[in-house]
């Protein structure tokens, strides 16, 4: 019989599920078996239903003003266990060191007193905001909630591409995937434990809770949207409905003496902590934008005299410079006195002389991004620009190296999509996110995986043709309370992936040996995947601008 | 409860009878004037437009009618107007309304046509508009908290109804329009109700005296205004604040006894006049609620702090 999967050839990427030999992977076994089941008929109802699903409860973006269902695919990216553990700490490792940054040169700058990262550096970032230099958070906690986004080299290793600590967007489509997907693919459900991502809401409920101003028994959240128009809508409303709070306009709040109220039927009422998916920018015509129509006039003062917490706070934006990225390693050093668990990718910082000349080079082999771009804009592919473009890119490089960084341009992993009634690999990234309460971090299990549907695309962006998948944790085996009915003996834990420096880190739980399974591979003439970030520079409304810098169209 | 989001439910509710309420009337007329061959179809369809307040087209058709009212996204008071305009507002309030209302609100904009349709289709159109009004009633009733925000849903309905039902029964009152009673009840869809009510029995006073004056009949001027008068009380009640909000349940009252203690031949010798003066305080109510709870933001800009 012809399955669904007789065409699957992964490419050099790394794939997810079946390693270079051919062999099925032990954490997509049950997955696998389920979909070779099935015919290409019925995978395409699957996918129906999916989609209709998604159109009947407006789980949906914007795209230039048109509302389209955000496509899922139906083959979920599987993580294992021992590999999720690493992750997590790994994430919740990173949060916490940027955590640290952000409350040092927010006060006393040791960081850059004890030279481990240069002065200009921080004053150079346009997301350092001195107007909330020496805001103290009541509990300490300033990135409520990050979004790291990794990647996995054909090597295999997971690598760090990005922090997003200011308003990380796209975890609503962890929920809504997940309760699609329980309906759409029962069977691979029920043959397996797979960890639950319902517990969001409340860890994020508490975490606001827990950042109200002192003295406020009973605090009052808020959800703050730019509007109906910001592609982010849907999780807005997700959020404020999940966690049984208001969703408010800027036009809904008023700030009075250094309080914050909103307009209700029976008057002003008191808002004690704003959960904020309005940027910086945006947020206060007072201190920043003055033609802002979305912000709060007065909100930064309010915060500043402790009347108000905000989530996140403002001025995290110089955590995820692209440049200041290059020293998140040397910051976990600094502040944590530990390795990182999950490696950065190698970046040149252009302003040292050696790396720009190496950089300048080898333009056409690498992707440049500026630093303190966000949704994507200004970043340039090598291999994909013209003469021209790697021309003016020079120019531009050598005027203001201070501005880019370089990166070697790296092909993200596969997972089986669904495509034409076929499947076929694909590539995709992954975004965790991490909640941070001010006592402990908590990672969700999982995360966004995003992925890019036609062919050799190297965009996972949904603007640009990209979808999402399911992203399933497998519980660990221990805690599995029923044996699968399998002939083969119990399975391995997946041989973890070995993550940059894992062996520095005492391992959380024993675990088999660390084998590679990503054989390392010259980097082929395929097309190759990159993440680029989309250009929205054409967008009209405010509404429609405020995202966080990963270009998430969701 | 959020003013906005108060706001919205006003006009969810106000929106969705009114798709509902033009999809009778519309019906009630294309079945008329297939019967009716007295009348010219234009000084009917012109006759219909007026009731709804539209003075903008020439020398109306059948087709015109099903435009205006029915179909045409940039007419204001078509029923795919007033559906995407529901919808609009629900997604404002997507996080207080229960998502099966919200399911069932955004089906159907997903299902609006999207362009013209013949009138052979008409029907059906009109049927799914109406069944699409009465979903969304029911899922409203089983799902929804009766909180303020129920209470301005229904305030939106109520209101809405005693308008549209006003104009129903002007219709009756139009000398060549050849819209007459019983065509009037069934577009309330009380004509067999009637029947039973007066007992086989009909004239033109009695099934006035049904539309404007039975609060038996949830159709009827009465019911209406006694509901909304409730919702107000409600509402006001609840946020004493609401300082101007008495004037609007004085105006319903007012409105409601004039009804109640005139006599039935002195309304209907006047109806068309009295029918406008239910729609004028309608609009006034609407007037009133809006500024007492839906309180818009000041229009003045800010100032720094300091200068105040």
């Amino acid at each position: 019989m012809a399955d669904v999967f007789s065409n699957y050839h992964p490419g050099v990427a790394f794939d997810e599920m079946v390693d270079a030999a051919g062999t099925i992977r032990p954490s997509y076994k049950a997955v696998h078996t389920s979909l070779q089941a099935a015919t290409a008929d019925e995978l395409r109802g699957i996918a129906e239903s999916l989609a209709s699903s998604y159109t009947q409860a407006g789980v949906t973006f914007d795209v230039g003003g048109v509302e389209r269902p955000f496509p899922l695919d139906l083959v979920p990216r599987v993580i294992a266990a021992a590999e999720w553990e690493t992750i997590e700490s790994g994430v919740a490792q990173r949060v916490r060191a940027l955590e640290a940054f952000l409350a040092d040169v927010y006060s006393d700058g040791r960081v850059i007193a004890d030279g481990v990262i240069p002065r200009q550096l921080i004053s150079s970032s346009t997301h350092y905001h001195r107007a909330v230099w020496g805001a103290q958070p009541a509990n300490g906690v300033r990135v409520h909630v990050a979004g790291v986004d990794l990647i996995r080299t054909p090597e295999g290793d997971v690598r760090v591409l990005e922090d997003n600590v200011r308003v990380p967007s796209g975890v609503s489509y962890v929920m809504t995937n997940r309760s699609a997907m329980v309906n759409a693919l029962p069977d691979a459900f029920s043959n397996q434990r797979i960890r639950s991502v319902g517990g969001y809401s409340q860890r994020l409920l508490t975490a606001l809770r827990k950042a109200a101003p002192p003295g406020v028994d009973d605090p009052t959240v808020v959800v703050l949207t730019p509007g109906v128009y910001n592609s982010a809508y849907f999780e807005h409303s997700l959020l404020a409905r999940t966690m049984g709070v208001e969703l408010v306009e800027g036009r809904d709040l008023e700030c009075r003496r250094g309080r914050v109220f909103m307009r209700t039927t029976a008057g002003l009422r008191r808002v004690d902590v704003i959960y904020r998916r309005i940027d910086d920018e945006f947020i206060d015509p007072v201190h920043f934008r003055s033609d802002s129509m979305l912000g709060v006039p007065g909100l930064v003062n309010a915060v500043r005299c402790g009347g108000v917490a905000l989530a996140n706070a403002i001025g995290n934006g110089v955590a995820d410079d692209k440049l200041v990225y290059t020293y998140v390693p040397d910051l976990i050093r600094y502040y944590l006195h530990a390795e990182p668990i999950i490696a950065n990718i190698d970046t040149w910082r252009l302003e040292e002389p050696e790396a720009l000349e190496e950089v300048l080079d080898r333009l056409h082999e690498l992707v440049v991004k500026p630093v303190d771009g966000s949704g994507g804009k200004g970043i340039v592919i090598g291999p994909r620009a013209s003469l021209s473009e790697l021309e003016a890119l020079r120019r531009r490089v050598i005027q203001d190296p201070r501005g880019w960084i370089a990166q070697p341009l790296v092909q993200l992993s596969t997972v089986p999509t669904l495509i034409d009634d076929k499947l076929a690999p694909r590539h995709v990234d992954l975004r965790p996110f991490a909640v941070n309460n001010g006592e402990d971090i908590w990672v969700l299990p999982g995360g966004l995986t995003r992925v890019a549907l036609p062919e050799g695309e190297l965009v996972v962006n949904s603007s640009q043709g990209g979808g999402s998948k399911d992203t399933w944790v497998l519980s660990p085996p221990l805690n599995r309370p029923i044996t699968i009915t399998d002939p083969e003996p119990e399975p391995e834990p997946e041989p973890a992936v070995p993550l940059q420096d894992v062996q520095d880190q005492p391992p959380p739980r024993p675990r088999p040996t660390a084998v590679p399974l990503g054989v390392s591979r010259p980097l082929g003439s395929r097309p190759q995947a990159v993440r680029v970030m989309s250009d929205r520079g054409s967008r009209r409304e405010q509404q429609e601008q405020q995202q966080q810098s990963g270009g998430l169209p969701c | 409860m959020l003013s906005r989001i108060a706001e919205s439910l006003f006009w969810i509710g106000r929106y969705v009878e009114r798709a509902d309420d033009t999809a009778r009337l519309l019906q009630t007329h294309l079945r008329v004037l297939v019967e009716d061959t007295t009348t010219a179809e234009v000084d009917a369809c012109r006759n219909l437009l007026a009731l709804m307040s539209i003075d903008h087209v020439e020398d109306p058709t059948h087709e015109d009618l099903l435009r205006v009212l029915g179909y045409d996204r940039s007419e204001p008071s078509s029923i795919v107007a007033a559906w995407s305009a529901a919808r609009d507002n629900a997604r404002r309030a997507r996080e207080v309304i229960p998502m099966d209302l919200w399911e069932s609100i955004n089906t159907t904009w997903h299902q609006l046509p999207s362009g013209r349709f013949r009138s052979t289709r008409a029907h059906t159109f009109l049927d799914w508009a109406r069944e699409r009004s009465a979903l969304f009633s029911g899922i409203a009733r089983n799902t929804m908290v009766r909180d303020d925000g129920w209470q301005f849903l229904l305030l939106g309905r109520s209101l809405e109804q005693v308008d549209m039902t006003s104009r129903m029964v002007a219709s009756a009152a139009l000398t060549t329009g050849g819209t007459q009673w019983p065509s009037v009840l069934r577009g309330c869809g009380g004509h067999d109700a009637f029947l039973r009510t007066y007992r086989g029995f009909h004239a033109d006073q009695e099934a006035a005296e049904f539309l404007i004056l039975d609060a038996r009949f949830p159709r009827s001027l009465m019911h209406g205004l006694t509901a909304s008068i409730h919702c107000l009380s409600m509402v006001v009640n609840a946020n004493p604040s609401a300082s101007q909000a008495g004037e609007a349940m004085r105006d319903l009252g007012r409105l409601r006894a004039h009804l109640e203690y005139s006599r039935m031949d002195e309304l209907l010798a006047n109806l068309e006049h009295e029918m406008t003066a239910v729609q004028d305080t309608c609009a006034r109510v609407t007037q009133t609620v809006s500024t007492s709870f839906f309180a818009a933001e000041d229009p003045r800009a800010w100032i720094t702090e300091g200068t105040r």
